[in-house]
């Protein structure tokens, strides 16, 4: 775990909410979830030790790899 | 949700800085690895993938003339499907454009501010790009339209201060290899070429909507014929060391000098690239922030444009612990990866639409 990171996201974040929330007040519930949800998700990656994690990129990497190959050569 | 429009040379001028913009610093060099001397000539043979794609894109659009891709693939393929479709496309390109500012913070970690930690340079340009993309469509077409000329005056410049140190004779032997060479250092600028897609998210909101054809094919042209010219420069100048530097168009640019005191010109390399990168990551991040709000029915994508910031700024790091293994993304996967979701995915869309027309005209004609 990077507290670091973990710290300034959660900073940002709620900068986000304070600028956010007030133009957001009247929008319908579905919108206020959204932004919660990709807020919320964006924190919890923040707390792993992203570069050196396996993750969507890596996967589609190892994919990839034969075409990789072909252009290795 | 978009009330803003804008013409059809505004889209133009956000799609050209928007392809050309990451592939002038780092794509000549990958050419070069492949095409030898013949690196002039991939720029050429991409541009095919570049005018598929516009016109794939374009026919859909007309098949649908108010909506984007996220909607109307669920008019194609089906709700589940199509909803899955789209979650792909926005999964696509919020993590591309992790990656198009993680390639562009490492550039300026390199070469200028090299004790700056890097997530400081990513996250002042994801604020800026959040608050162009929250200002709407218009503010991006105009603030497009403004650095234009910032973006094209010094590269021309660039062009007649280099004159001198150019050696003509470094482009023998052409065709030395056969087309073979060309053809693989074309497979990297195709990748690019592929995300003229994105003029999907722009179509809808055409004023005139008659000529965005003929102004999409336009840009793919004069992308052609920048990265072309952008090849030849670095070939004249570097010659056979080209495939050797990173950033060959930085390289080009120090040896201008002119009386001895009008150097250093790759500052403005460097500004050039700024204001590039600004214009493609605007674009890519107002693609992703429309097509999200459209996947998930909200009344406005205002309000997501800053939780998405911070994904995509955590895609930039993610599985990419350095700069080497950033490069081998966009190699090994970025070119097929963004041809099989960015040009074939189209295709085979246009493909289902037109035989779904075809039968319910024909159901018509039997009743």
């Amino acid at each position: 775990m990077r507290w670091g990171a973990f710290f300034s996201v959660m900073v940002i974040v709620a900068l986000i909410i304070l600028y956010e929330w007030p133009k957001m007040k009247q929008n319908p519930k579905k919108d206020k979830m959204a932004f919660f949800t990709l807020l919320f998700i964006g924190l919890v990656l923040s707390m792993f030790d992203l570069p050196h994690m396996g993750g969507p990129t890596a996967w589609i990497q190892s994919l990839f790899r034969p075409f990789g190959r072909f252009m290795e050569k | 949700m978009e009330k803003g429009k804008i013409s059809f040379l505004q889209m133009a001028i956000m799609m050209y800085p928007t392809i050309v913009a990451t592939a002038i610093l780092g794509v000549p060099s990958i050419t070069a690895k492949y095409a030898k001397t013949d690196l002039w000539l991939s720029p050429i043979l991409a541009s095919f993938i570049g005018f598929v794609t516009v016109y794939a894109t374009y026919k859909l659009h007309k098949l649908y003339p108010e909506q984007t891709v996220i909607q109307f693939s669920e008019h194609i393929i089906g709700r589940f499907a199509g909803k899955v479709l789209g979650f792909i496309f926005l999964f696509f390109y919020i993590q591309i454009i992790g990656i198009i500012i993680r390639g562009y913070a490492e550039f300026i970690v390199n070469s200028f501010l090299v004790t700056t930690p890097i997530s400081v340079i990513m996250a002042s340009m994801v604020l800026l790009c959040a608050l162009t993309v929250h200002g709407g469509l218009e503010t991006m077409g105009r603030v497009a339209q403004m650095f234009f000329p910032v973006f094209i005056v010094p590269f021309l410049t660039s062009i007649i201060l280099l004159s001198s140190d150019m050696e003509f004779k470094n482009i023998l032997p052409i065709l030395g290899g056969g087309m073979v060479p060309s053809m693989k250092g074309a497979i990297v600028p195709s990748g690019w070429f592929t995300e003229f897609f994105l003029i999907i998210f722009l179509l809808p909101f055409l004023k005139d909507k008659q000529k965005g054809m003929k102004y999409g094919m336009i840009s793919v042209v004069a992308v052609m014929m920048t990265l072309v010219a952008v090849n030849l420069i670095v070939l004249f100048v570097l010659g056979p060391a080209t495939s050797s530097k990173e950033y060959p168009l930085m390289n080009v640019a120090r040896y201008v000098s002119i009386a001895e005191f009008f150097e250093h010109l790759e500052s403005a390399v460097m500004a050039v690239w700024i204001v590039g990168a600004f214009v493609k990551i605007s674009v890519f991040y107002y693609a992703t922030a429309l097509g999200t709000a459209q996947w998930l029915n909200l009344s406005d994508y205002r309000s997501i444009v800053w939780p998405l910031g911070i994904l995509m700024l955590e895609f930039g790091f993610w599985s990419l612990p350095n700069a080497m293994e950033t490069e081998r993304f966009d190699v090994e996967t970025f070119p097929l990866y963004g041809l099989l979701i960015q040009t074939i995915t189209p295709l085979f869309l246009l493909m289902i639409a037109i035989a779904r027309k075809r039968k319910r005209l024909g159901s018509k004609k039997n009743d």
